[in-house]
């Protein structure tokens, strides 16, 4: 009969684990969650996001406590506004935040979904927002900082069916300056309601004015040095 | 919900881990009368009411005899051989097929029937750009893998049966199955000392338990389910997380390596089958929140703690020799 030869595989595994053992703080091992969201990566990060973004934030009584809400935030060109407001919103209500718009492929795309991106796919948002999250989009990117661009009525469309609100958030930053504003305005109601797909199209033109109204309020940016604020319209 | 007693039950692939467990609830389920399995292997639990037939899938005629004789209500059909879990890929994709249309066809023939329930697989979603994150059973199948065309197939030709003959069918769209003794090439590659990630992507996955799958199977005979639905542990994790909850060596990849990896991993012992490089490379995630609603049972363990009794299990139960008798 054959000798049967045994591998030293409990000495190897014994000594993996005691040289991996240093680094496993670094990889806490249940820190994703069910969408691909890495909230230790997210906390580590945050202090570096802080060095670009120092974001203020108003109107956070307009957020549902438990409900999820499809957030919409105006897009300058570069400006990468969902995901600061992602964050920053994250921060303030404890709750993982996600944003809208992550390309498909590895490594950026991969990278992304730990931050909480999601694809730019309206069943993707449907699901997320069925399930009680808050998802912020931005609109159709525009190169001045005051112009809210064209909402997708697809991605609306996602939180009719899903039956969650559709919130207003007017987002303002500049290139120069740390210093950038999240002003999240009332949920957007319809006056006359709408059954059919007329529901979705009329909620993103209103969201888009309501955009436009609040950036109108907020103003321009005021570092103190006219230049650097006139640079800052875009 | 059915609340007849009495009810004649046939079990394809009660050989197997899962077929056995499943059998094994069956038995003390109230309304189930008679219990009939078929498999190729014996059982690997002792069953006290239950009836076997050790057949061969390629064995179609003894199979339909066997089938139509006992003329069941409800047909759990768990005979699907995943790819490098007890067999290599072509031959799992063989017997595969062959129970499919062996124990499906049969299943037409019964005027008893009333439902069938049918192991399926979240690999039928496939992981296509631009693939859902977590997809529902809403979802159009859109595999990727070898595995995920041989589930879609079973759901497939069961609803083609189902249709004619008009009874009820069901699909129990499983998440990766871990348990002690379930074969799973996934369990298998984790379990080594090296694991390899992909370092560009680590995306997450969703397993279920062995036990939490076969209590979702007994529902959904229990309940005549009529659609698809996704049975997933709640939580994910990602490939380095699971290498690291393990104590393992994680061995990160990029790219090109990873045709070399497969064949290593393969000569140790833990052949990598298409689908399982899916998840270490685009991840698997469902969404699971039907099956409460459905079924009236959700899985009870996490993922990350399926992950963790993977770990926890003995590599080799050493069983000591008997001192021989000196005469």
């Amino acid at each position: 009969m054959a000798d049967l030869i045994q591998l030293p595989r409990r000495a190897a595994v014994g000594t993996i684990s005691a040289v991996t053992a240093p680094l496993r703080p670094l990889l806490p091992p249940n820190s994703v969650d069910e969408w691909g969201r890495d909230d230790h990566l997210v906390r580590l990060i945050q202090p570096f996001a802080r060095l670009r973004w120092d974001v203020s934030i108003g109107g956070l009584q307009h957020l549902p406590a438990r409900k999820g809400a499809l957030l919409i935030t105006n897009e300058r060109r570069l400006s990468f506004s969902p995901l600061y407001v992602a964050w920053a919103l994250s921060k303030a209500t404890d709750r993982p935040v996600r944003f809208v718009g992550r390309p498909d492929h590895a490594p950026f795309g991969a990278a992304l979904r730990r931050v909480g991106a999601l694809l730019d796919n309206p069943t993707e948002v449907h699901g997320a927002l069925r399930h009680g999250e808050i998802v912020v989009m931005g609109t159709a990117t525009t190169n001045h900082p005051r112009y809210a661009g064209v909402v997708d009525h697809e991605l609306v469309g996602a939180a009719v069916t899903a039956g969650v609100s559709v919130v207003p958030v007017a987002s303002m930053s500049t290139l120069l300056s740390r210093a950038a504003r999240a002003e999240i305005g009332a949920p957007v109601r319809l006056r006359t309601k709408r059954r059919g797909p007329l529901a979705e199209i009329e909620i993103a033109e209103i969201a888009q004015r309501h955009l436009q109204k609040m950036l109108d309020e907020l103003g321009g940016v005021q570092t103190g040095m006219a230049p650097i604020d006139w640079l800052g319209e875009g | 919900m059915t609340d007849v007693r009495g009810q004649r039950l046939l079990v394809s692939g009660m050989g197997g881990e899962l077929g056995s467990l499943v059998a094994s609830l069956l038995e003390d389920e109230p309304w189930v009368g008679s219990l009939c399995g078929i498999d190729v292997d014996p059982p690997r639990r002792r069953l006290r009411r239950a009836e076997f037939h050790r057949i061969e899938p390629s064995d179609r005629e003894r199979i339909v005899d066997v089938v139509t004789a006992f003329d069941p209500h409800v047909l759990i059909h768990l005979a699907v051989w995943e790819p490098d879990a007890r067999a290599g890929t072509a031959q799992a994709r063989q017997f595969t097929a062959d129970a499919t249309t062996a124990f499906l066809g049969a299943a037409g023939e019964c005027p008893s029937l009333e439902s069938i329930v049918v192991r399926s697989g979240i690999e039928l979603y496939g992981r296509n750009r631009h693939s859902l994150t977590r997809p529902d059973e809403s979802v159009h199948p859109d595999p990727t893998s070898v595995y995920g065309h041989m589930v879609e197939r079973i759901e497939t030709v069961a609803q083609s049966v189902a249709a004619r003959i008009g009874v009820a069918v069901g699909a129990v769209r499983l998440a990766p199955v871990l348990g002690p003794h379930v074969p799973s090439p996934l369990g298998r590659l984790l379990r080594q000392p090296m694991v390899p990630f992909s370092i560009m992507a680590d995306p997450p996955f969703t397993v279920v338990r062995d036990d939490d799958a076969a209590c979702a199977f007994v529902a959904a005979a229990r309940r005549r389910l009529a659609e698809p639905v996704n049975v997933v542990a709640p939580g994910a994790v990602t490939g380095l997380q699971a290498i690291v909850r393990g104590g393992r060596l994680p061995v990160p990849l990029v790219g090109p390596e990873w045709a070399i990896t497969r064949r290593m991993s393969h000569l140790f012992g833990a052949p990598i089958p298409e689908h399982v490089l899916e998840v270490l490379h685009r991840g698997r995630l469902a969404d699971g929140d039907r099956a409460i609603e459905l079924l009236g049972v959700t899985p009870t363990a996490s993922t990350p703690e399926v992950i963790d009794r993977l770990f926890a299990w003995e590599s080799v139960v050493r069983v000591t020799k008997a001192p021989r008798a000196v005469a």
